[in-house]
């Protein structure tokens, strides 16, 4: 720069020497003139260089952003409110028949209604809606009301009499109900009878019936009605209608591991074992298919040696037998000893649930459970919500077989194992919330209730439907919302398709389990609801939701600033130099031609 | 000595039908919205390793056996270790680990599983164990598989500051990491009660960011101050325990798994002067009062049990035509009796509440712009301001030095 800048000024210092002599000339001032125009080569330079920047700047701002599939918050969050204000109703169908009462339907009706809202409480999650229609069959008349029925298949009048009902065989009047309701039909009927002995029982199916004496007057009936309706029928024999989580062993992705366990308390004593397979075929396989849409359900067994248990038992003189009390319950499990939690079959978000079956050793021969009122269990056995059931079976003849050295191998006999299982099958209902006895004792009186083959009778199964429906679509929702504001809440973390993917199937299958149980489909709305919480859990702990695993705006900056920022200060500046020199040099040209024309 | 026993036993008596009745009401008329407490699980992790920080395995290994002998299972128990002690080529006593000098126990010696060792030890992971988001592959021995019943307890020892925790000396885990994945743990119900105890130099400020509720903390030390070790062993060369860990295992000595001892008198065992640090204690997120939680809450094992009273009689139908009712008709909800709580220590509990006081109004003003900046609300636009700021001086600069 200072070289060329030079060249001009020797120049025009020579030609003011020459000058002096010569007649005067314009007077050249370098520092404002110049005699040749400025060129445009070091301007161009530096402008293509700043150009190139500025034209590769796109690039590098696409380079590093980040892909975030979107994510339906709206939808998301009307599912929420939805929800929340309470619109999820499962239409409930009551049907109570009167035979050989004289009494006015409508009245009936009313009462029955009205107990009815009395006993329900307000404060539940999922609504129901009910409608109730009441049928008096007097042998000669027959009243119904509403007088229009809505449903399909309308009670034939005269078809039930009161000798119908053998007060000796239950299951025998449960299989007549059915044939005349009907077995799949999705109506809870209550039938009210007259006759000798007084009973009250509840079906295997959606049938309850009462055998009342003379005296009974109408109207204790229709309240009795009413509280096998709602205590028995919609709350399934629980005393407060609200979902306790702690009965509610599903597992987030919608599976459940059974896993049976045999422990040997001492293998030195005896060593039994069990046909599981058979068992598992005769007596699980039913109950787990009646189970299939409220949870996925496998089966593991194994038998462990070497397990005692880890609270003390002492010896009752009158029983004959070593006893533990309640008390000692909680500390029975040895965890250190009993190595449960080894299955290959459950995924990390499953839930496990242990049936450990507990062979005493010698020592602790027979090994019996005391309850507090001192009376011995019949059952020898107890849950843990959330954890399984333990069960004590002692062996037929505490006698140890002392003779010879090696350990006697024994099975345990098929009677014994289908009386375990029977145990099983009952703490399995206990974990799901349900009572093991099969009695219900409402504030009006008792019910017996028939067992099923499956496990869990007709209306048990809907009861666990609603709930769980109920509480899968309030997991999923409220999932669905943390993870939304989640995702809002940290801007730069990638979000992949597969959440994406995740959220819009589980909206979907939540649309649909909605959809179903308004229609009263309860099976397939309890499907739905089940998948559409597997698939909002699985969204929500997907693995690449790491917070620390991505960077901060300033980091970024941070990152890339030394790069560019140098570099392109620079560039800037020349060119905003170069400009500025071309400009200046152009003006002192301007400037000499200007004078040069003024004087010439 | 038998007298003492006597007066104990009979004020059991006495009090244990009161508590049996109060916790049967507050049960009735708060079991709709109350969650069971159904399980324990721990979380112990050491975030130190090299030979010379043999104490925080130490510090883990001991809150190891603890847990485990107060009642919590293997399966329940994430554990955490650098690992790098016991078969160390400096460890004169190959595959032992002892936290005392007299050499009395061997930590390392029977079933110690540890489910994160050596370079697995990491931010990372750690905060994949509590929020649970894990690669499908991760075995369910090395996820925190808790619901809504449990209580956790979340035990990290190794080199601290204020508000960071170093993790195996290449990382930090940061008090609003922690704060952020106890709130996502919150959120997705994964514990009912979670206490965190932490054994580190300022071990205080790592709670400074947490706001869920029903967490409890406790901190060996408060801001500005160390935790030391309590004694070197001659013998193997280093120190092999910290104080705040010596005086808590020493406390858990005494126990057995029936006792029933309240974490405030846990509290209150923490002598300032002995430890040589101020113990804090972090109570305001947890509802419930110190004096009426036991112990075994966290440290031990609980198994809500219920009696099975009859089996389910529809599958063996030998004769059906027989149905007998059965008339057992006891509550068959036998939850076992609330235990009385008796205070270990009968001192004074020395408990010092979170320090909000910012002592003398400093008039100078370097040092209350100081306190603004420690305060550190506003960072990121301070953060954005300094970002800023440097245009114009690398501008200044490169004009200057054209």
């Amino acid at each position: 720069m200072p070289e060329i800048s030079e060249v001009p000024e020797l120049d025009s210092s020579k030609i003011s020497d020459n000058a002096s002599k010569a007649p005067p000339r314009p007077e050249f001032d370098p520092k404002i003139m110049r005699k040749t125009k400025p060129g445009l080569k070091r301007l161009f330079l530096t402008h293509s260089v700043l150009f190139s920047f500025l034209l590769g700047f796109p690039f590098l701002w696409k380079s590093v952003e980040i892909y975030r599939s979107p994510l339906p918050f709206r939808e998301i969050d009307s599912l929420s409110t939805h929800l929340r204000s309470n619109t999820l109703l499962f239409p409930l169908h009551f049907h109570a028949i009167f035979i050989g009462f004289d009494s006015d339907a409508d009245r009936l009706r009313y009462s029955i209604l009205s107990e009815i809202s009395k006993l329900t409480s307000q404060n539940l999650k999922c609504f129901n809606n009910y409608s109730l229609s009441v049928t008096v069959d007097s042998g000669s008349r027959c009243l119904r009301a509403p007088i229009t029925s809505p449903h399909s298949c309308p009670y034939q009048c005269g078809s039930i009499t009161a000798i119908d009902f053998d007060p000796v065989d239950d299951v025998a009047v449960d299989e007549r109900l059915g044939s005349v309701f009907g077995r799949k039909i999705k109506e809870y009927s209550v039938v009210v009878v007259k006759g000798e002995n007084e009973r009250a029982v509840v079906g295997k199916y959606r049938h309850a019936w009462m055998v009342v004496g003379g005296g009974m007057e109408v109207e204790m009936a229709a309240m009795k009605v009413a509280e096998v309706l709602v205590k028995v029928f919609v709350n399934g024999g629980r005393e407060e209608g609200s979902i306790r989580t702690e009965f509610m062993p599903v597992g987030a992705d919608g599976n459940i591991v059974l896993s049976f366990n045999l422990l040997n308390a001492d293998p030195r004593d005896w060593v039994y074992d069990w046909d599981f397979q058979k068992i598992d075929e005769t007596l699980l396989a039913p109950m787990i298919g009646a189970l299939g849409p409220v949870a996925n359900i496998s089966v593991e067994s194994q038998v462990l040696y070497h397990t005692p248990k880890a609270s003390f038992s002492y010896w009752n003189q009158k029983l004959e037998s070593h006893v533990f009390s309640t008390k000692d319950l909680p500390f029975f499990v040895n965890s250190n000893e009993w190595h449960l939690d080894t299955s290959i079959a459950a995924g990390g978000r499953s839930k496990i649930l242990q049936f450990v079956v507990y062979v005493p050793s010698a020592k602790e021969c027979p090994l019996l459970l005391q309850l507090p009122n001192g009376e011995i269990s019949k059952t020898n056995g107890f849950i843990s919500p959330m954890w399984g059931g333990v069960m004590v079976w002692n062996p037929q003849s505490c006698l140890k077989n002392s003779e010879n050295k090696t350990t006697a191998r024994h099975a345990i006999p098929l009677q014994d194992l289908e009386n375990m299982f029977e145990v099983f099958i009952g703490q399995f209902r206990q974990l799901f919330g349900f009572r093991s006895v099969n009695v219900y004792a409402g504030g009006s009186g008792i019910w017996n209730l028939v067992p099923s083959e499956r496990g869990f009778t007709e209306w048990e199964l809907d009861v666990l439907s609603r709930q769980h429906t109920c509480f899968n679509l309030h997991s999923c929702a409220t999932t669905l919302a943390s993870l939304s504001r989640l995702v809002q809440s940290l801007p730069r973390m990638i979000i992949m398709d597969e959440i994406g993917k995740q959220v819009k199937y589980s909206l979907e299958a939540a649309k649909l389990a909605q959809s179903n149980a308004s229609i009263g489909g309860y099976g397939f709305s309890t499907t739905s609801s089940r998948q559409a919480r597997s698939l909002a859990e699985d969204a929500f702990f997907h693995p690449s939701i790491m917070s620390v695993s991505y960077y901060s705006f300033e980091h970024c900056f941070a990152v890339y600033s030394p790069f560019f920022l140098p570099v392109s200060m620079h560039v800037v500046l020349a060119a905003l130099r170069e400009l500025k020199r071309y400009k200046q040099e152009k003006a002192k040209y301007l400037a000499w031609k200007a004078k040069a024309n003024a004087s010439s | 000595m038998a007298t003492f026993i006597n007066s104990k036993t009979i004020f059991r008596l006495l009090v244990l039908p009161c508590l049996l009745l109060y916790s049967s009401i507050a049960h009735n008329s708060s079991s709709v919205e109350a969650t069971m407490h159904t399980n324990n699980w721990a979380v112990l992790v050491c975030t130190s390793r090299f030979w010379f920080n043999y104490r925080h395995m130490a510090n883990t290994l001991s809150l190891y056996r603890t847990v485990k002998r107060l009642g919590i299972p293997d399966e329940r128990i994430i554990l955490m270790l650098a690992d790098d002690m016991a078969c160390n080529t400096r460890n004169k006593y190959p595959a032992q680990v002892f936290n005392n000098e007299n050499h009395r126990l061997n930590l390392y010696g029977d079933n110690v599983e540890v489910d994160y060792r050596g370079y697995e030890v990491t931010v990372e992971n750690f905060l994949r164990v509590l929020t649970g988001r894990h690669e499908t592959s991760v075995p369910r021995s090395k996820r925190l598989l808790s619901d809504e019943g449990s209580h956790i307890l979340l035990y990290m020892t190794g080199h601290g500051g204020d508000e960071f925790l170093k993790f195996q000396d290449s990382e930090e885990l940061q008090s609003h990491d922690l704060a952020d994945a106890v709130k996502q743990m919150k959120e997705k119900l994964r514990f009912k009660e979670l206490l965190i105890m932490v054994d580190t130099c300022q071990a205080a400020t790592l709670f400074n960011q947490l706001q869920s509720p029903g967490v409890l903390a406790i901190g060996s030390s408060m801001r500005g101050e160390n935790s030391y070790s309590h004694h070197l062993d001659s013998d193997v060369g280093v120190s092999v325990v910290d104080r705040f860990t010596y005086y808590t295992l020493a406390f858990f000595e005494r126990l057995n798994i029936y006792d029933n001892a309240s974490l405030s008198s846990l509290f209150s065992s923490y002598n300032p002067s002995m430890l040589m640090s101020t113990a804090y204690c972090r109570r305001d997120l947890y509802q419930r009062r110190l004096e009426e939680v036991p112990v075994t809450n966290f440290f031990g094992s609980v198994m809500e049990t219920i009696h099975t009273d009859a089996a389910y009689k529809a599958l063996s139908r030998k004769d059906s035509g027989r149905f007998k009712a059965q008339m057992s008709l006891d509550q068959s909800v036998h939850h076992h009796e609330r235990r009385t709580l008796i205070n270990v220590n009968d001192q004074d509990e020395i408990l010092n509440t979170k320090a909000e006081d910012q002592q003398g109004a400093s008039t100078c003003p370097f040092t209350s712009f100081y306190e603004k900046l420690r305060k550190g609300e506003n960072v990121d636009s301070l953060v954005n301001y300094g970002l800023v700021a440097m245009l114009p001086l690398l501008g200044v600069s490169s004009w200057l030095f054209q």
